[in-house]
C-alpha cells in the first residue's frame, strides 16, 4: 500500500469515527435482564397498582412479560407454580428520590459523589457518573420489594444535574444497570440548602430571591441556545454546510432537553410559597415540572398541585430538620393524592437507604393519617403510591408500575398484606427473572461484602 | 355521625376526668412490661397512680371500655433530644452542646416544657423521655436527663441521670487515643476521694490528664459520679473490637455501662450477653453506614435477644422518636418476640436508668399509659387515649392542628381558619 493511499485509508476510518461519535448517544443503557423464568402465582391476594384489590387470583408470568392475571387460571408443565395461598402480590415498589450509588455505604468522604457543590448551576453533570455499582444498599432495597428506583443529585445546587433511573440488578457498569428508554431527569432545588451552601461563601444565591433569580438566568441561556439550535436545525442542508454548527454545551443541553420535553424536572421543594413560585418559573420558560420533592407543606396547594399535574413525592413523617420542614402533617400524601376529588398524584419517596426497604410501611402511616383525616382511600389506591405514580413521575409507566398484562413482569410476592409492618418481601421477580428470594436465601451480594468481615464468608452470611 | 357524637361525648367525659378521683381502663388486652405474656384485665388509676391491675370488677368514676383494645405502658425515649432541640438545623433553637464544659456539662435546665416535640411524640404514645446532650471534645462527657412529657413548666425530672460518650472511626486520631484518655481519665477519676473534691482546683491541677482536659470543678465532680457513684454511662460504638475494650473497662472501673448503636454486636453476642451489658440498638437499621458497622443486619435484635442481651430501641430520625415502635415493629417481623419488642421501649429503660415506677402496669406505678386503637407496633396505629401521672392528655398536636386547618372545607383564607 502506498503511503497516499494509506492516509487515505486512515482518513476514512477517523472520518468514519468521528462522525460516530458525533451521532452516537453516549452512556445507553446495556441492561440485559437474568434469565427468566415462566411462572404462574396461584391463589394471591394482589393489589395491581391500578388501585383494584384482587383477592384469591392468579398472576401468570411469561417471556420476562405479565402474561395474564384472573380467576384459575390453568395449571400447565410449561410454567413453575408458586402457591401465594394467603400472600399478598404487588408491582416491584419504586422510588422516585434515592441517593443509593451516589452516597453509597459506607458513607466515606471518598464516595460521597451526589453534590457537585462548586456552582449554583451543574446541569453538565450526570449522577450516573457518580453511581458506585458495588453499594451494598441495592440488595438491601431488594430486599423490602424495590425493583427500580430513581437516583438524583443532591440538593446543594439550584440546578443540580441529570438524575437516572436503575433497574435494582446490580451489575459492574453502570450502563447495564440503566431502565431502557427511561427518560433522564433535572434535579432542581428549592430554599435553604443552594443559598446556605452558596451564601457562606459570599456568593449568590444567598437568599430565596438569589434562588429565583438564579434558576430564571439558567433557563434565559437555555432559551437562547435551544434557539440558535433550533434555527440551525431548520436550515437547508447547503447552508449548514456554509454555516458553523453551534457550540456543543454540556449544561445547555440538559436545560434544552427540559425545554424541548425529553427530560422530566424534579423538583426539591419543601414550602408551599416556594413550590408556587417554582410553577411560575416553569410556566414562564415553558416547562413542565414533574414532581415537587419533600415538599414538607404540599398540603397547603394540593389544589394547585393537581391543577397543574405535578406529583408530590413526599414522606409520611419526616419534619423538624430543618425550618422549611417544620410545619409537617402526616396526612400530607392523602390530601395530596385526595385533591381536586382525587385527581392529586401522591408519591411515597425515601431519600434514605433504610427508608427505601420499607416503602410499604411509609405509605401505611401515610394511608392511616389519611383515613384519620376523614378520607376514604383504599388500600389498593394507596399501593399506587409507591409504584405506578413513582412510575409515570420516572417516564417508565409504560413498562413497569402496575401488573397489567403485556407489562415487564416486575413483581413482589409479600408474606403478609403489605400495608402491615410484619410484611415481608418473600419474592421479588424483575423482568420476570427470580431477583430474591428470602426462603431459599437467594440474594445478590456486591463485591464489597465479598469477604469483608470473614474472609471465608459474604457480609450478610451468618 | 353516632361515632363523632360519641367521641364528643366522651371528650366531654375526659375533661372530666381532671377533676376525678378514679379512672377505670376496663376490659384491656395489657401488655404490663413485665409479662411476657398479654393478659385480659382492667386498670384502675387513682390520682397519679395505677391503684390496682386485676380481673376483677371494680368501680369508678370515669370508665373506659377498651374491649379489644391493646394496653401498654407509655412508651419512654431511650435516646432523644426532646425540649433541647427545636429545628436541628437552627443552633438557635439547639441546646445540646457547650463550649465550656465537657464530662459535666447537664441539658437539663434548658429543657422547654412547650417545645412542638413534646405534643407530638406524645401523640404517637411516648409519654417520657431521655434527652442527651450532642457528644463533648471528651470521649466521655455530656449528662442527659429524664423528662415526662407532660407540657407543664412544673417540670416533673429526674436531673443528670446517664453520662454520654463514644468511641469510634473518627477522621481525626485513632481510637486507641481515645480509649487511653478513657482509661486516663476513669483512673483520675477512681483514685477521687471526698477530700480532692472539696478542693477541686487543686485537685485538677495535680492531675495531668484533667489539665490537658481543661477539666473544671463541675466535669471532675460529674466523672467522679460516674465511678463511684454506679452512673449509667452510655457509650456510642460500633465496631466488635471497640465493644470488647469497652467491657474490658467496665471489668477494670466497675462501669453502669451501656452500650448505643452497636451495629456490630451480634459478631461479639456471646461477650455481651455475659457482661450483662445492655444496648441501645435501632432494629430497623441495617445499613453498612461505615466501616465499623459492618455486620449491620435487619435480624440483628433477634439474634441478641437469643443470646439473652437486654435490649432498648432508640431512631436517629430527628423530631420522630415514637418511631421506635416501627422499629419495634419490624425487630418482630425478622424474629424478635413481641413481648420483648414491647419491654424495649418501655420496662427495659425505666430500669436500666432507674427511673424508679414508670414503664410497667402494675400497682404502686406512676399511670403513665396508653390506650391504642389498634397493634402499637404497627406505625399506623395510634393512642385512643393517653395518660401521664393519672392524667388524661389531649392527643392534639401542632401537626394535627394544620391538618385540620388545611382539610376543613372553610371558604375563608387558611389565616382566618382555627
Amino acid at each position: 500500500m502506498t503511503n497516499s493511499k494509506k492516509y487515505l485509508v486512515l482518513f476514512t476510518l477517523f472520518f468514519l469515527c468521528f462522525n460516530l461519535t458525533l451521532t452516537a448517544k453516549p452512556f445507553e443503557s446495556t441492561y440485559k435482564p437474568l434469565p427468566s423464568i415462566n411462572v404462574l402465582i396461584k391463589n394471591a391476594n394482589i393489589y395491581d397498582g391500578e388501585g383494584n384489590e384482587l383477592l384469591q387470583t392468579d398472576l401468570l408470568i411469561k417471556d420476562r412479560k405479565i402474561e395474564a392475571i384472573g380467576k384459575d387460571l390453568p395449571v400447565t408443565n410449561d410454567f413453575e407454580v408458586i402457591d401465594a395461598s394467603g400472600k399478598w402480590v404487588t408491582p416491584g415498589i419504586i422510588d422516585i428520590h434515592s441517593h443509593m450509588g451516589v452516597y453509597p455505604a459506607p458513607g466515606v468522604r471518598t464516595s460521597s459523589d451526589g453534590n457537585e457543590a462548586t456552582s449554583p448551576v451543574t446541569a453538565d453533570v450526570w449522577a450516573e457518573h457518580s453511581m458506585w455499582v458495588q453499594d451494598p444498599q441495592y440488595t438491601l432495597a431488594l430486599s423490602g420489594g424495590v425493583t427500580a428506583f430513581h437516583v438524583l443529585p443532591g440538593s446543594a445546587n439550584l440546578i443540580g444535574g441529570r438524575g437516572v433511573t436503575v433497574k435494582n440488578l446490580q451489575r459492574n457498569t453502570i450502563n447495564s444497570m440503566k431502565f431502557p428508554d427511561a427518560p433522564h431527569s433535572l434535579k432542581m432545588a428549592c430554599g435553604e440548602n443552594p443559598k446556605r451552601v452558596y451564601g457562606s461563601r459570599q456568593q449568590a444565591p444567598s437568599t430565596r430571591m438569589g434562588n429565583i433569580a438564579g434558576y430564571r438566568k439558567a433557563w434565559i441561556e437555555a432559551e437562547t441556545y435551544l434557539n440558535r439550535l433550533n434555527e440551525y436545525e431548520s436550515k437547508s442542508d447547503e447552508a449548514k454546510e456554509m454555516g458553523y454548527k453551534p457550540t456543543r454545551d454540556l449544561e445547555l443541553d440538559t436545560l434544552a432537553g427540559v425545554l424541548r420535553g425529553e427530560i422530566l424536572v424534579h423538583n426539591h421543594c419543601y414550602r408551599a410559597d416556594e413550590m408556587a413560585s417554582m410553577i411560575d418559573v416553569a410556566k414562564e420558560f415553558g416547562y413542565k415540572i414533574t414532581a415537587f420533592h419533600h415538599g414538607v407543606e404540599a398540603y397547603k396547594i394540593a389544589d394547585l398541585l393537581a391543577d397543574n399535574n405535578i406529583c408530590g413525592a413526599l414522606w409520611a413523617d419526616w419534619w423538624g430538620f430543618k425550618h422549611e420542614a417544620y410545619d409537617m402533617v402526616q396526612a400530607n400524601i392523602a390530601i395530596v393524592d385526595q385533591a381536586r376529588g382525587g385527581k392529586g398524584c401522591a408519591i411515597v419517596h425515601s431519600d434514605d437507604a433504610i427508608g427505601i426497604q420499607h416503602l410499604n410501611q411509609e405509605a401505611s402511616k401515610a394511608l392511616s393519617a389519611g383515613i384519620r383525616a376523614g378520607y376514604d382511600i383504599s388500600k389498593a389506591r394507596a399501593m399506587n403510591w409507591i409504584t405506578s405514580n413513582p412510575a409515570k413521575a420516572a417516564g417508565i409507566y409504560d413498562q413497569t408500575g402496575s401488573l397489567k398484562v403485556g407489562k415487564n413482569a416486575d413483581v413482589v410476592i409479600w408474606s403478609k398484606n403489605p400495608f402491615s409492618v410484619y410484611a415481608l418481601a418473600e419474592t421479588v421477580f424483575i423482568d420476570g427473572a427470580l431477583a430474591y428470594d428470602r426462603k431459599s436465601n437467594f440474594y445478590p451480594s456486591s463485591d464489597f461484602d465479598v469477604g469483608i468481615i470473614n474472609a471465608n464468608k459474604n457480609r450478610l452470611e451468618e | 355521625m353516632f361515632m363523632k357524637l360519641f367521641k364528643s361525648f366522651l371528650c366531654f367525659i375526659f375533661i372530666g376526668t381532671l377533676y376525678s378521683e378514679t379512672t377505670l381502663i376496663k376490659n384491656a388486652t395489657i401488655y404490663d412490661g413485665i409479662k411476657n405474656i398479654p393478659f385480659q384485665g382492667n386498670i384502675l388509676i387513682e390520682n397519679d397512680t395505677i391503684k390496682k391491675v386485676s380481673s376483677a370488677k371494680m368501680q369508678a368514676d370515669f370508665v373506659i371500655d377498651a374491649s379489644g383494645m391493646i394496653v401498654t405502658p407509655g412508651i419512654i425515649g431511650t435516646d432523644t433530644n426532646i425540649g433541647i432541640v427545636e429545628i436541628g438545623a437552627l443552633s438557635v433553637t439547639r441546646d445540646d452542646s457547650s463550649e465550656i464544659y465537657s464530662i459535666g456539662f447537664s441539658i437539663h435546665d434548658a429543657f422547654n416544657p412547650k417545645s412542638t416535640l413534646i405534643p407530638w411524640n406524645r401523640s404517637n404514645g411516648v409519654t417520657s423521655a431521655l434527652s442527651l446532650p450532642q457528644g463533648t471534645a471528651s470521649p466521655i462527657g455530656g449528662l442527659g436527663s429524664f423528662f415526662v412529657l407532660d407540657g407543664e413548666h412544673d417540670i416533673t425530672s429526674k436531673k443528670d441521670i446517664v453520662m454520654i460518650g463514644g468511641v469510634g472511626g473518627s477522621g481525626s486520631s485513632s481510637r486507641a487515643e481515645t480509649f487511653a484518655v478513657m482509661d486516663d481519665l476513669l483512673s483520675f477519676a477512681s483514685g477521687l476521694n471526698g477530700a480532692d473534691l472539696d478542693d477541686i482546683s487543686e485537685t485538677i491541677e495535680k492531675s495531668s490528664i484533667a489539665e490537658f482536659m481543661e477539666l473544671h470543678p463541675r466535669d471532675v465532680k460529674a466523672l467522679s459520679r460516674l465511678v463511684n457513684n454506679n452512673l449509667p454511662l452510655i457509650i456510642s460504638t460500633h465496631r466488635a473490637s471497640d465493644i470488647l475494650k469497652l467491657i474490658e473497662l467496665k471489668e477494670k472501673y466497675d462501669l453502669n455501662l451501656i452500650i448505643k448503636g452497636a451495629q456490630d454486636a451480634s459478631l461479639v453476642a456471646p461477650q455481651i450477653a455475659a457482661s450483662g451489658i445492655p444496648l441501645i440498638i435501632n432494629p430497623i437499621n441495617n445499613i453498612p453506614g461505615s466501616f465499623d458497622e459492618l455486620a449491620s443486619n435487619i435480624q440483628m435484635a433477634s439474634r441478641l435477644e437469643e443470646k439473652g442481651i437486654n435490649l432498648m430501641f432508640n431512631t436517629p430520625r430527628s423530631h420522630n422518636f415514637h418511631l421506635v415502635r416501627q422499629g419495634a415493629g419490624v425487630a418482630v417481623a425478622n424474629g424478635m418476640s413481641y413481648e420483648g419488642a414491647i419491654k424495649a421501649i418501655t420496662s427495659t429503660p425505666a430500669k436500666v436508668f432507674n427511673i424508679d415506677q414508670r414503664g410497667e402496669i402494675k400497682a404502686g406505678y406512676f399511670a403513665d399509659i396508653v390506650v391504642w386503637d389498634a397493634d402499637p407496633l404497627e406505625p399506623s396505629s395510634m393512642p385512643e387515649y393517653l395518660f401521664i401521672n393519672g392524667k388524661s392528655i389531649d392527643l392534639t398536636s401542632r401537626s394535627s392542628r394544620l391538618r385540620d386547618r388545611y382539610t376543613s372545607q372553610s371558604d375563608k383564607p387558611n389565616t382566618y381558619r382555627n
